[in-house]
């Protein structure tokens, strides 16, 4: 019986240390890689089976809310008439389906707006589709499907008809990860344009915040704030607007809390400007 | 007489000499072997397509079930649920393989230790207790889930340099939990329906 209890312990003990060991080789692979700004080459593999199957289930994701919402609007007026029942139902869908695509032409048509703004049509950015989110990591990250072999580079910055998205992080072959500039670790050089005063933007989750702000200058709820051109980021895109000022007399600087422009949560289409 | 009715005979006589024929003269059968598991484990590869099912879902059509920015994790629940029926190998190496589904679609290599560990601990469990116990599934993959964030942060930490990680994200972990516990509860009471379920003889 000891035998027993003795060999199942070995079996288990070299189960764990043998999947151990794989578990820290995938990792440091992983790690390194990201570091690097690129996907390791078991990403790349994995990727380019799971991307396409991604944008399949985000593109249902979409259209299952789009339906969710036109059949909620077709109730409310099919309670009027229900000899129309139907009919308002077909209408009220294809209404809404409709008022999606104004509200993707929309977007698209914002931004090629900001694309102008930003005097990119020498060099145009390139145009992709958001397919996922980060499944398990605490970080704000998404997945577009455009990779290195669209043009995509580390560093890139990211941005949608409305303003700042963040910027790349890593590119595999099929697709690349943008940080958000609502995660913490997301540093941004931006200015309020009304007073031409610096400071850093960083993620809080749900906002952003704007910190190392001169303490003389009188910051005000709603006060856009847009870019400063840095190492990695362009001057002049628009980051949000101040929600609320966080100043005390005793400390060296102030700080805002600011609504981003991007909606995040509904985030279809983005812009990758070419990496500087 | 074929050798298994002898063998049958045989029981009887035993016990019969030993018990004798009861006061009503009842008869003795012998008991029919019953299957006591309720649900099988699929084999190997179907259980890495459903690893591989639950972290697409979790990127896109479920990143948006979040209460309070804690996240279902339905690959935590699967492997969870793996490990306790099929063992430290199946577990762990399932962990391994959903790991490393999860940080190909972002993560940048947090999430695979984590989930190897977590298939493996699972795994431990699963001749200490009946594996189809709603408290023991349950309270297996709250433990899990715990012990699998804060691998998840650790690295974060130690790689990554990001401090503070857990103290800004306890309070998602634990919505996390309830999230998963609940999701495991579904799971099990739907496989326990499915075992139910009369089949068909062909």
């Amino acid at each position: 019986m000891v035998a027993i209890h003795s060999y199942w312990d070995e079996r288990k003990l070299l189960v764990f240390v043998t999947l151990t060991i794989i578990a820290c080789a995938v990792m440091l692979l992983e790690i390194d890689a990201a570091r690097n700004g690129r996907q390791s080459p078991i990403d790349d593999v994995v990727s380019a089976v799971l991307t396409p199957i991604e944008s399949i289930l985000s593109g249902a994701a979409n259209g299952i809310a789009n339906e969710a919402q036109s059949l909620v609007h077709a109730n409310g007026l099919a309670t009027d008439n229900r000899a129309l029942q139907l009919k308002v139902q077909q209408l009220a869908g294809a209404n809404e389906r409709l008022k999606a695509k104004a509200v993707e032409n929309q977007e698209l048509r914002r931004m090629l707006g900001m694309q102008q703004a930003l005097a990119l049509l020498a060099h145009p950015g390139v145009v992709a589709d958001v397919v996922g989110y980060a499944p398990e990591t605490p970080r704000d990250e998404i997945t577009i499907d455009r990779g290195s072999r669209d043009g995509v580079r580390t560093d890139a910055v990211v941005v949608s008809g409305e303003g700042l998205v963040g910027h790349v992080i890593s590119v595999g072959r099929h697709d690349a990860r943008v940080l958000l500039i609502t995660d913490p670790s997301s540093a941004v050089p931006a200015y309020l344009s009304r007073t031409a005063t610096w400071g850093i933007v960083t993620g809080t989750w749900l906002h952003a915040k704007m910190k190392y702000i001169n303490q003389d200058t009188r910051v005000l709820d709603g006060d856009p704030v847009v870019t400063g051109r840095g190492e990695v980021y362009p001057g002049g895109i628009p980051i949000g607007h101040v929600l609320e000022v966080d100043r005390k007399d005793n400390a060296l600087y102030q700080s805002a809390v600011l609504r981003p422009n991007v909606d995040f949560s509904s985030l279809a289409h983005v812009i990758v400007l070419p990496a500087q | 007489m074929s050798e298994a009715s002898a063998g049958a005979a045989g029981r009887e006589h035993r016990l019969r000499e030993r018990f004798g024929d009861g006061a009503h003269g009842a008869r003795l059968h012998p008991i029919a072997p019953v299957d006591a598991e309720i649900f099988h484990a699929p084999r190997f590869w179907v259980l890495v397509l459903l690893a591989m099912a639950a972290a697409l879902l979790q990127a896109t059509l479920l990143h948006g079930v979040a209460i309070r920015g804690g996240r279902l994790s339905l690959l935590t629940v699967l492997i969870v649920w793996t490990g306790l029926r099929c063992g430290v190998t199946t577990g762990g190496w399932l962990g391994l393989i959903g790991g490393i589904f999860e940080d190909a679609l972002g993560g940048g290599g947090v999430n695979v230790l984590g989930a190897t560990l977590a298939g493996f601990g699972a795994g431990l469990l699963s001749r200490r207790f009946f594996s189809d116990s709603i408290p023991v599934f349950a309270g297996a993959v709250a433990a899990t889930t715990l012990l699998r964030t804060l691998a998840n942060y650790a690295v974060i930490e130690l790689a990554f340099g990001e401090r503070g990680m857990f103290h800004r994200m306890s309070h998602e972990m634990l919505w996390q939990i309830v999230l998963n516990v609940f999701a495991a509860i579904v799971v099990l009471l739907v496989l326990r329906a499915a075992s139910h379920a009369p089949r068909s003889r062909s």
